[in-house]
């Protein structure tokens, strides 16, 4: 009776979360799965919507660019982050103010900072006033199918790598100084130490902002949307982008929604060829 | 256990009565309002209405121009019935109700047939059937700064419509006034829009971009229009117009005195009278040589959404807007653009000549013969917002730089497939 209602009472407070998981996760990814197989104007389940996606060279450069942005943009981002997070966990008189600086985009919502962001990149705008003086002749930037995406690239990591620098310090405070003094007594130099110590015991935090970057790098869409509409040429079509256009543009659910489950298996093959990649790695350092 | 059971119980039972009590003062009936409208523009007509009705209080949301159509798509689409009365860019009229975004209006088509010509009427139609009010039309003029065509020793250019320059003529003083110190020679207002740059299109001879019994097959690299694309481009790539300006800072370009001419609606008398050391005038819109004078024209209907929660109540301020003459003035007191109602367009057309000496009666007698003859509505099709949002995409990759007839292919490509699909 007692292990009922223990039951019932943690049913009770978890009742919030699942029917949460259930509202807001479940069930949206169950429809989107419902609407991807039904054609236009169709009554029966189809793989049409795929079929016409597939063929679509729009949809198909949407992919390629999500791709080459994923391959850039991850690594990038986390070798930023990984090597602000190193100095800034040095003690040094200016470090909280260096911290806050860098962490300080994060503050801004995505939507604030790519309309400045769009200003700064206007042809006549002040990024080319900053260029000019080093003999940088101005520079087309969004405008420009070869430099929009680096643009986008840009402006996403000026807010995700002071993010991601956050959890990788707290994760080398973590480190017992112990084992660097261990490690120094047995004569390792700088590199030694952070091949040694600092990379394996970094291990978790590192394979939590390598999944979650890559997974919020996936989804990133208002930049795209503010900045650039998926143009020049499609050059920065990102795949949010493309699904936020047959959806709620173009009007066409079924294709939006097979594009969606699209996204949503190519996340969780990265994702868990990441998991996999981590775990083996640790392995070996143990 | 017992006493965390009573707490919850007495806590359900305390909220069910505050939601009762609530639901006995609601007498007031609450109308939610959506546009991509200022408050301030639409202030005076909700102003208006709400005197008129007391019992009914209008709540106004506004979203941004290119959100309107996602907005419109998640939340009507949606079957939200927190949207009551929604503004809809009348093209998309035939769109929309195909996909049942827009209740049935018929009851009002012989009041409103009285207050509106034939093409208002026109475009708030699909297949026989009403499912908007007519609101607002548009049209458009050219701007001229003063100061710069003076700087350059060009007279300005006339108001009567044998004035009309062709564009070719009005790129060569462009460029005249920029030699003379212009930054920029010649723009128009909503670049990589369809409804500006409709006229380009139409004037040179090459057609709306879309053909067929029900305007569902894409016609856009026809030579005509790679003409006129090429014209669009050229301007951009001659730097007679700037590169990477979005369309919300465009106006601000001739507001700071910055180009000798500008293409834009009659919104603009606004913000350019209030513009401090701003001396313009207006012109008719250019045409090709060899070709035919085309403004682009049309504009917001007032539609109700089937999912509203209160559809009377919506229906008594779409007729108030609409067919009311009082009403359409007051929707257009704080933005000069002409009411599609028309006795509120007599005392609106007054109103903008008076607006501003200078260019106020040169101003009524272009709006005037524009909107008769030289007005061409956007394509009616269900296809039109596909059809729209490809070609605003190949717009914006023309004018940043990509080849034209490549761009117009690839455009003429995917709308084959999305029409297709739409069919």
């Amino acid at each position: 009776m007692n292990r009922r209602r223990n039951l019932y009472a943690a049913l009770f407070f978890l009742a919030p979360a699942i029917i949460s998981v259930i509202v807001l996760r479940l069930w949206p990814a169950l429809v989107a799965v419902h609407y991807s197989l039904l054609a236009p104007r169709a009554t029966s389940y189809s793989f049409e919507n795929y079929t016409y996606i597939f063929g679509d060279p729009v949809f198909r450069n949407s992919l390629w660019i999500t791709l080459i942005y994923s391959i850039i943009v991850n690594p990038l981002q986390i070798a930023a982050a990984l090597g602000l997070a190193l100095l800034m966990n040095n003690r040094l008189p200016t470090t909280g103010f260096w911290r806050t600086l860098i962490l300080l985009p994060v503050a801004i919502p995505q939507s604030v900072s790519a309309v400045i962001w769009a200003v700064a990149f206007r042809p006549d705008g002040l990024i080319n006033a900053v260029l000019a003086p080093f003999g940088i002749g101005p520079q087309p930037f969004l405008t420009s199918p070869d430099q929009a995406l680096a643009c986008i690239i840009l402006m996403v990591s000026w807010v995700g790598v002071g993010y991601w620098m956050t959890f990788l310090i707290a994760g080398l405070q973590d480190i017992p100084k112990s084992l660097y003094e261990a490690v120094t007594i047995d004569g390792a130099n700088r590199w030694q130490r952070f091949r040694y110590v600092t990379l394996p015991q970094l291990r978790r935090p590192l394979t939590f902002v390598l999944v979650a970057d890559t997974v919020a790098n996936f989804l990133v869409f208002a930049p795209v949307q503010i900045l650039t509409k998926g143009g020049p040429q499609g050059s920065t079509n990102l795949i949010m982008n493309e699904v936020y256009t047959r959806a709620f543009l173009q009007g066409d659910r079924g294709s939006a929604s097979a594009a969606t489950v699209v996204l949503v298996l190519l996340v969780l093959i990265v994702v868990l060829v990441q998991f996999r990649l981590m775990n083996d790695s640790g392995e070996q350092s143990r | 256990m017992r006493s965390l059971r009573t707490r919850v119980g007495l806590l359900l039972l305390a909220t069910s009565m505050i939601a009762a009590s609530g639901a006995a003062f609601a007498e007031q009936v609450t109308l939610n309002f959506l546009t991509a409208e200022k408050d301030e523009t639409v202030a005076p007509v909700i102003a208006g209405f709400e005197k008129l009705h007391p019992d009914i209080k209008v709540v106004h949301t506004t979203v941004p121009f290119d959100s309107m159509n996602a907005t419109i798509e998640a939340r009507v689409g949606g079957q939200d019935s927190s949207i009551d009365v929604f503004l809809v860019d009348s093209p998309r009229v035939p769109a929309m109700a195909n996909r049942g975004y827009l209740m049935n209006l018929n009851e009002f088509r012989d009041a409103a047939d009285k207050v509106s010509n034939d093409v208002a009427m026109g475009v708030v139609s699909w297949k026989g059937d009403m499912y908007a009010l007519p609101l607002w039309t548009s049209t458009q003029l050219m701007y001229y700064n003063k100061d710069l065509l003076d700087k350059a020793g060009i007279p300005y250019p006339g108001a009567k419509e044998e004035d009309r320059l062709t564009y070719d003529q009005v790129v060569d003083l462009a460029k005249k006034a920029q030699a003379a110190g212009a930054k920029f020679g010649f723009l128009p207002e909503q670049i990589d829009r369809y409804y500006q740059l409709q006229p380009l299109f139409e004037s040179i001879g090459g057609g709306s971009g879309l053909t067929g019994p029900d305007n569902l097959t894409p016609d856009i690299t026809n030579p005509k229009w790679i003409e006129a694309a090429e014209f669009y481009s050229s301007l951009f790539k001659d730097g007679i117009a700037p590169r990477g300006v979005p369309n919300d800072q465009m106006s601000s370009v001739f507001t700071s005195g910055d180009v000798a001419f500008y293409i834009g609606g009659p919104w603009q008398f606004r913000p350019f009278n209030a513009a401090e050391g701003l001396k313009y005038g207006v012109a008719p819109v250019p045409y090709f040589k060899g070709g035919k004078p085309v403004v682009p024209t049309d504009s917001w209907a007032v539609g109700i959404s089937p999912y509203a929660a209160h559809p009377d109540e919506a229906k008594k301020f779409v007729e108030y807007m609409s067919i009311n003459p009082e009403g359409a003035l007051l929707s257009v007191a704080n933005n000069p653009i002409p009411p599609t109602n028309e006795e509120a367009y007599k005392t609106y057309i007054d109103g903008i000549a008076a607006l501003n000496p200078d260019v106020g009666p040169a101003a009524k007698e272009i709006m005037t013969y524009e909107l008769a003859k030289n007005s061409v509505s956007r394509p009616r099709s269900i296809g039109y917002v596909a059809f729209e949002e490809i070609m605003n995409r190949a717009f914006s990759d023309i004018r940043n730089g990509a080849d034209v007839t490549t761009t117009l292919q690839q455009a003429q490509d995917q709308l084959n497939s999305t029409l297709a699909r739409i069919q």
